[in-house]
Parts: structure tokens; sequence; C-alpha cells
């Protein structure tokens, strides 16, 4: 997780209700919020984190662009990846009603890759809250394939010392590699107790001498 | 102490000296019996005895000198000559060097007392002699800047020299760090050029011993593609850099030269020649080449 959040539209959560008429009494126990990318190109999903703010459930749905299909965004289809997520255990108390969460791709029941959209379902069957939503939504993507984080590769040579060398004739390795491993670190604690103090020298190679000066 | 000549008592004439006040401090103690014990104690407090002994003790301990004796005479000297030097008067240009050397030596004995691998005492002593060199020419604007460049420079030369360096050896090292004669050097410059020695001077001498392992008799010369391979190893060490921290440096670093890493090394060295018939390197190239590793490292003093 190298990368910062992808940019990301975060819409109005909508509310979902019975009946047509909205009153103040009815609080609502659904709301969806949208998430498009503004570049309209598709995304790898890695994380989502978010803030918790009394959410009881959560579900995300993708919209994703089928694999093997290469038309536009026409042919892409909403996918469950998280069905009912719990973020409070239990939805009339305090535990996880403000906490941090993050849903990371191996969580996901389906492969997050190729998303145009997301979609998160918030449900409180509770009433004792007033309000609940969830905030400071970042959306985290896999475009880089990690190559600085691999293995490096003087590692992978460290085993391959199958073959029986001839050493007739030759100083014993341990001795020889002792030695040097101690001018090494020597070398090594001159180096790192180099300072940068200067003796305010002003001449650089005797530049300051008379010869060179009469010169300029 | 007798030649204080103290009237002999009239009433016992006939009795030698030491008897004598061995009776007239017996009746002194006699009329005032606390006087004399505290004497005792009063004439080390007053001294500042404890003091001494205490600060010469933890000296040995920290230096843990294979010679104590010695040790403690050369703390003591110093000391004597600590308190001696105010008195120096203006007796010239002669005066002023024989004050100089000693307190160089004064200022060795005190770095060598602690090897630089400890840090922390090393730190202390490199800042005591430190102290100790700018308090030269108490007639100066009380050494504003640091030590003279001259001072410090014939310093290290000393430092390089007690460290078994020859001169041949250490002129590349001083050529980069010395200072002028006028300059005047800072505390943090100090500490690194005299640590910067030391570590050269264990470093040329686990050379020596490097090429004693590499070459496989002692009266013959060691094979110079051997040494060539074993040297490359420690340059290819010395110049790795990682993108990432110095952690990770320092492990590809530490693989490189590992014995497994070394056996191959000298094995392809060895390996389309096995008659041995190629061209020598002696000690002294062996040690050159070495010592040029380090030094193109050692940052020039500007």
């Amino acid at each position: 997780m190298n990368n910062g959040p992808v940019d990301c539209v975060i819409k109005t959560p909508v509310s979902l209700q019975i009946g047509d008429t909205v009153t103040d009494m009815l609080r609502p126990g659904v709301y969806v919020t949208d998430i498009a990318f503004p570049n309209g190109k598709p995304i790898k999903v890695q994380e989502i984190s978010f803030k918790n703010y009394y959410s009881a459930f959560l579900s995300v749905r993708l919209l994703r662009r089928e694999e093997g299909n290469h038309e536009g965004a026409a042919s892409a289809k909403w996918v469950t990846c998280l069905r009912n997520f719990p973020l409070m255990a239990n939805p009339h108390t305090e535990a996880g009603s403000q906490d941090y969460f993050s849903v990371f791709r191996q969580q996901m029941l389906v492969e997050p890759d190729n998303v145009y959209s997301v979609r998160l379902i918030l449900r409180q069957p509770s009433s004792s809250w007033l309000n609940f939503s969830i905030d400071e939504i970042k959306i985290y993507d896999r475009t880089q394939e990690d190559a600085q984080r691999g293995v490096p590769t003087w590692l992978s040579s460290l085993t391959n010392a199958a073959e029986p060398l001839l050493l007739h004739g030759l100083p014993d390795p341990e001795t020889v590699s002792s030695s040097i491993q101690q001018m090494w670190a020597l070398t090594e604690v001159m180096q790192s107790n180099q300072t940068t103090a200067s003796v305010g020298r002003f001449d650089v190679d005797g530049c300051y001498d008379i010869n060179l000066l009469s010169y300029t | 102490m007798f030649n204080v000549v103290t009237q002999p008592d009239s009433t016992l004439p006939l009795l030698p000296r030491n008897m004598a006040d061995k009776r007239r401090s017996g009746v002194m103690s006699d009329s005032k019996p606390t006087t004399k014990a505290e004497t005792d104690q009063e004439f080390l407090s007053q001294a500042g005895v404890g003091v001494l002994l205490r600060g010469a003790l933890l000296k040995l301990v920290e230096a843990r000198s294979e010679d104590p004796i010695g040790f403690l005479a050369e703390h003591f000297s110093n000391l004597a000559e600590t308190d001696n030097s105010p008195v120096g008067g203006s007796d010239g240009e002669h005066h002023c060097n024989v004050l100089e050397q000693q307190q160089l030596s004064r200022a060795l004995w005190h770095i060598g007392l602690a090897h630089h691998s400890q840090r922390s005492a090393f730190n202390s002593n490199t800042r005591v002699a430190y102290d100790l060199l700018m308090q030269n020419g108490p007639r100066r604007r009380g050494g504003a800047g640091g030590v003279k460049g001259r001072v410090y420079t014939e310093l290290l030369r000393g430092l390089c020299s007690e460290g078994g360096l020859s001169v041949t050896a250490s002129a590349p090292l001083l050529q980069r760090i010395h200072c002028h004669d006028h300059e005047a050097v800072p505390f943090e410059l100090f500490r690194q050029g005299v640590l910067t020695c030391a570590v050269f001077a264990d470093y040329i001498r686990k050379s020596q011993c490097l090429y004693a392992a590499v070459s496989s008799c002692p009266e013959r010369a060691a094979d110079r593609v051997l040494c060539q391979a074993v040297l490359g190893t420690l340059q290819e060490a010395l110049e790795t850099t990682s993108a990432w921290a110095d952690v990770a440096r320092y492990l590809e670093a530490s693989m490189k030269i590992s014995p497994g890493k070394l056996a191959q090394a000298m094995a392809e060295a060895q390996g389309p020649d096995r008659g041995g018939t190629g061209s020598t390197m002696d000690a002294q190239e062996f040690e050159d080449t070495a010592a040029k590793l380090f030094l193109v490292r050692v940052r020039i003093v500007s």
C-alpha cells in the first residue's frame, strides 16, 4: 500500500424507505452510497478503508466489466463483493460504532478488478441511533505491481552453493572471510563517523598560491 | 624529615631522637587526645588526597592497562605537570616547544587509553586530549576556534606511528586529513581525525593478517590473481549501494564477503591456472592496494 487513495467522487447517500411520503418520524434504516471514479477508467481495488459512524452492516457491490469482454462500461455488471459485513457486533450497543475499518481484496467474494463504480450499502436496524453513515472513505488500487518490493536478486544467489568447490591449495575461506569482514566493518565505522565539520579553508588544492593568483 | 632540628627535651638528653619524638608526642596525646586522631584525617582531606586517589583508580579501571603501576606513574606525573605548567614563564621558543611536546605526549597517552571500539570511553578521552591541547599558549585569546593545525597534524602523526603505521603508510592518510599550520581545528574534526587514524591503524594490521591468510606459506609471496580476487570482493562489498535502508545495504555487503562467496571467488580465480605459475604479489603491494580501498573513502578536509 505504497500509493495514496485513488480519486473518487462520493455521491450523497440515498436512503431507501418504504412508502412515498418522507416524514420526519420515519428514520431510514438503509443508506446507499455510490462512488464513481472520475477518469472513467476501471481500477483494481486493493483496499477500501473508512471510518464508521453507527452503521451496523455493510454490503459492497461493484460495477465490474466482465472478463474477456473488451467493450466499454455498457457491458459491466453489478456484483456483490461483500455481503452484510458486520461493523457493529450488536447494532444496539456502542461497540464498533466509531471504529476504523479496512476491507481488503482478499476478503471480497469476487476479484475486484476492472471496477468502474463502487456502491456501499449501509444498514442500521436499531432505532437507538439518530443517524448513521460512514466517513473518510478511501479506496486504494493496485495498479503498480510492486517491483521494488520483490525479492532482491542477491538473496536468491545465496542458496545455490550446490556444487562442491575444489579448494585444494586455496586458503581457508573462513579465515579470509573473517579478516575481510573486519576490514569492511572498520571502513564502515570510519565512513559513518565522517562529519561535515569543516576547518573553513577557502582554497581548494592550494589555489590561493601566489603563482596561480597572479594570473587572475 | 629530621632536617628541622627540634630542641631535645632537656629532661631526656640521652634518648635517641626518634624515641624522644615518640615520648613527646605521647606527652602531647595525653594532654589533647582528640587532636592527633583528627590530624591525620584533616591532613588527608586538606590535601584532597581522597579525590586524587579516587580519580586515579577510576582512570585505571577505565583503561584496564596491563601495567597498572606504570599507568599510575604516568597519571600522577601528568597531573604534576599540569600543576606546574602555569608557572612557565616567557623563556621563549625553546620553552614553548618543550611545553608543546609535553602536551602532545600527554594527549597521545590519553587517547591511547581506550581502544576506538569502546566508543564512549574513546570519545571522552579524545575530549580530554582536545581540552589539553587547547590550553596551549595561555597568552593567546583562549584558543578560539580550536586546536592549532600544526599541533593537530603532529598529533595525528604520533597516533599513526603509535598504531604501528610506517611513515609511508600513513602519508596518504595524513595528506587527506591534515590541517595547515595556521588553521584552527574544531572538536568535531579533531575527533573524526583521531578516530580515522586509530581505525586505519587497525585496518592495516588486519590487511597484514589477511595477506598472511591468503599466501599459503609465509616464505612465498601470494598469488597475484588470488590477491586481486580477494581484494575485489572487499571492494564490491564497500561499493554496495542500495536503494533501501542501510540495513539492506549491510546485508547485501555481508553476503558478498561471506565464506561461501569468497570460496567461490578464490576457486574461480585459481581455476584456469592450477599450476600456480602466475605472478605473485608481495606483502607491501597488497597492503597498499588494501589501504587505497580505505583511503578513497576518507573525506578530504576542507
